[in-house]
């Protein structure tokens, strides 16, 4: 029976160090800066939504008339999440790649690799430390986020959120830590892997740009509703029924499209959190169960996804010629 | 031949023997492609789309709107490409601005360097105009296969009027990426480490990319890298009102994507620049400033460092 001790040692030193690294203080407030300005701005424009509907409905008052000829708009708080989301998506993925750099260059960088590795500990319980460690930082610093978000919302919207609420927040918190945790184990990996983890750095910035961004925006930009300004059938004032005929003629495309977008693990975590939240329509007001049974498809991609690459990581055995920063 | 001759070629064959920079441009023109073919593609269906929808609006007696299409200018097809510059294109000119000092450092040849009786001035000097040359080749790359599809494409006829905004569309990439290269010369130049040189020009890239839009127009990540969504009107309300007056300024990505709409025939009518400051003189103002970056970066670089343990 190997001797596990190790694990949680080495963890709670890269969580120790981690903590002093101003620069990752740094990263992860520039991630709550970027998360709480678009919940901000998100509400600012839902409060101007709510003021513009007042002024129409006072509006319609004093001439006498019904309204029934405006539609009251239904707001739900955790809508305003999306700015949010997609933050986590681009910032908190960079984030989580740099906080995979350091991880690794820490232990090329001062040299301590080649002396842990002369210590009676196998290279996976070492690997697991580290990738432990990386995802305990990532869950401390989105549950920051998650936390202050919390109570903007609760003030900011007007609404005030419930227990239903917070137990969403919560499930995204958790996708959102094994999403990060993904794209720590790529930092970490090409960092430890590579002749010079600056290069590791690069290549991994190269990855994110085609999973993170290029691979979802292809899929955005073929939607044809996103080809015209204010959506293809808006514009041509086209009703729902009609519209759902003529994309029923287009299913090939879509499939294509859908198969792009798919690829990407960064679809998967958002499709899983906009339903969670309620973000996207058809999922606004639903209960967790039917969610669930529709989005698990995405949630188990992103757990596989995750657990695949962190033990790609484990499984690759450390060079002997790769214990230094440069060689 | 002049020393920033010498300094241009060596950085540029430098350069032509770094795998990763080979890969970055061969990443980004195949996205060039790539965008080629979704402008294409997407709006082909647009096209079917409408098509299907006219039948509807004969059957029920409607009058037939205007194809929205046909209302654009043929250029809108490459519409993408103002986003994959904005992206790869400038993470591309990041790599090639921070290798271009880095790679002295790392080798060891900066040492040398400062050993001859060169002006600071002639290294810089060197060091940008490699940089442009370089970024010059991703943008001339971008070009041609950009302007081979649009001459390729049967129902595509562009005039000289359409050929001249092109070219002077990737121009004004061609500067975009130039701004992020001028930073990552500066910041490796100045950088105490490697990482921290690729690290500032990156994150200074981000913020104006994906935050700094949610600031001034509450444009969204995801819609900042489509490049309809991009152009959404900012929400009626004294508060961005206040935010682009300030902010609009400083918001280099938006200007540049405002730039290339309306240059590429798909800027939405009537959508005015973000901020009182036209967007072209936030691009010049933002070349002007990235330059001098640059510039403050080789001269006060520190010539006594180089090789591995730098």
């Amino acid at each position: 029976m190997p001797d596990l001790s190790a694990i949680p040692t080495i963890a709670l030193k890269d969580a120790r160090i981690a903590l002093r690294d101003r620069f990752l203080l740094a990263a992860t407030l520039a991630l709550v800066a970027a998360a709480l300005i678009s919940l901000i701005t998100g509400t600012v424009a839902m409060r101007t939504d709510v003021a513009t509907y007042m002024a129409a409905k006072q509006q319609l008052l004093a001439l006498g008339k019904s309204l029934g000829s405006i539609a009251a708009p239904e707001f739900y708080p955790l809508k305003l999440m999306r700015g949010t989301i997609e933050q986590i998506e681009i910032m908190g993925a960079v984030i989580a790649l740099i906080a995979g750099y350091r991880a690794a260059v820490e232990e090329r960088g001062r040299q301590t690799l080649a002396l842990i590795l002369t210590r009676p500990l196998s290279n996976w319980q070492f690997l697991t430390a580290k990738l432990l460690g990386g995802a305990g930082l990532m869950a401390t610093a989105l549950a920051f986020v998650f936390a202050l978000c919390a109570v903007v919302l609760a003030l900011g919207s007007g609404i005030g959120i419930g227990a239903n609420d917070l137990l969403r927040l919560a499930i995204t918190w958790g996708a959102s830590t094994l999403y990060l945790s993904a794209i720590f184990a790529v930092g970490f990996g090409l960092s430890l892997w590579l002749k010079s983890p600056a290069s590791g750095l690069l290549y991994a910035f190269a990855l994110w740009l085609l999973v993170v961004l290029v691979a979802p925006q292809i899929g955005d930009t073929m939607d044809p509703d996103n080809q015209v300004a204010g959506g293809v059938f808006a514009q041509l004032s086209i009703p729902k029924a009609e519209q759902t005929r003529i994309k029923q003629g287009f299913a090939t495309y879509e499939t294509i499209r859908n198969g792009i977008e798919v690829s990407s693990v960064t679809k998967h975590y958002e499709r899983f959190t906009f339903a969670v939240l309620g973000i996207k329509d058809i999922y606004t007001g639903k209960a967790l169960g039917p969610i669930w049974a529709d989005k698990k498809g995405d949630a188990w991609f992103l757990i596989l996804f995750t657990l695949g690459l962190g033990g790609l990581v484990l499984l690759r055995p450390i060079r002997a010629d790769r214990l230094t920063k440069e060689t | 031949m002049t020393p920033s001759t010498i300094l241009r070629r060596h950085a540029l064959a430098a350069l032509a023997r770094e795998r990763t920079i080979a890969l970055v441009a061969a990443l980004f023109a195949a996205l060039v492609l790539v965008s080629a073919y979704l402008g294409w593609s997407a709006t082909s269906t647009v096209d079917a789309i409408y098509a299907s929808a006219t039948h509807w609006f004969e059957a029920n007696g409607k009058p037939v709107p205007p194809n929205p299409v046909t209302q654009g200018s043929p250029l809108a097809l490459l519409r993408n490409l103002t986003i994959y510059i904005s992206l790869i294109g400038a993470f591309s000119a990041i790599v090639i601005g921070y290798r271009m000092v880095e790679t002295d450092r790392r080798a060891g040849v900066l040492p040398l360097i400062g050993a001859r009786p060169l002006e600071r001035l002639d290294y810089a000097r060197g060091k940008v105009s490699a940089l442009a040359l370089a970024v010059g080749g991703l943008a001339a790359l971008a070009g041609v296969v950009g302007a081979a599809t649009l001459a390729i494409l049967p129902s595509v006829h562009l005039g000289p009027g359409d050929w001249a905004r092109l070219a002077a569309f990737f121009s004004l990439g061609w500067l975009y990426m130039m701004i992020f290269g001028l930073i990552a010369i500066g910041a490796s130049a100045r950088a105490r480490s490697e990482t921290v040189g690729l690290m500032v020009p990156t994150v200074v890239w981000l913020v104006l990319t994906f935050v700094w839009p949610a600031l001034t127009g509450n444009i969204l990540p995801t819609a900042a890298i489509n490049p309809i969504s991009a152009l959404a009107p900012a929400p009626q309300s004294a508060i961005f009102d206040l935010s682009a007056n300030l902010l609009g300024p400083f918001s280099l990505a938006e200007a540049y994507k405002y730039l290339g709409a309306e240059l590429m025939g798909y800027l939405p009518d009537g959508l005015p620049p973000r901020g009182p400051v036209p967007p072209l003189v936030v691009m010049m103002l933002f070349a002007a400033g990235s330059g001098l970056y640059a510039l403050r970066g080789c001269l006060k670089l520190d010539m006594t460092k180089g090789g591995p343990d730098a």
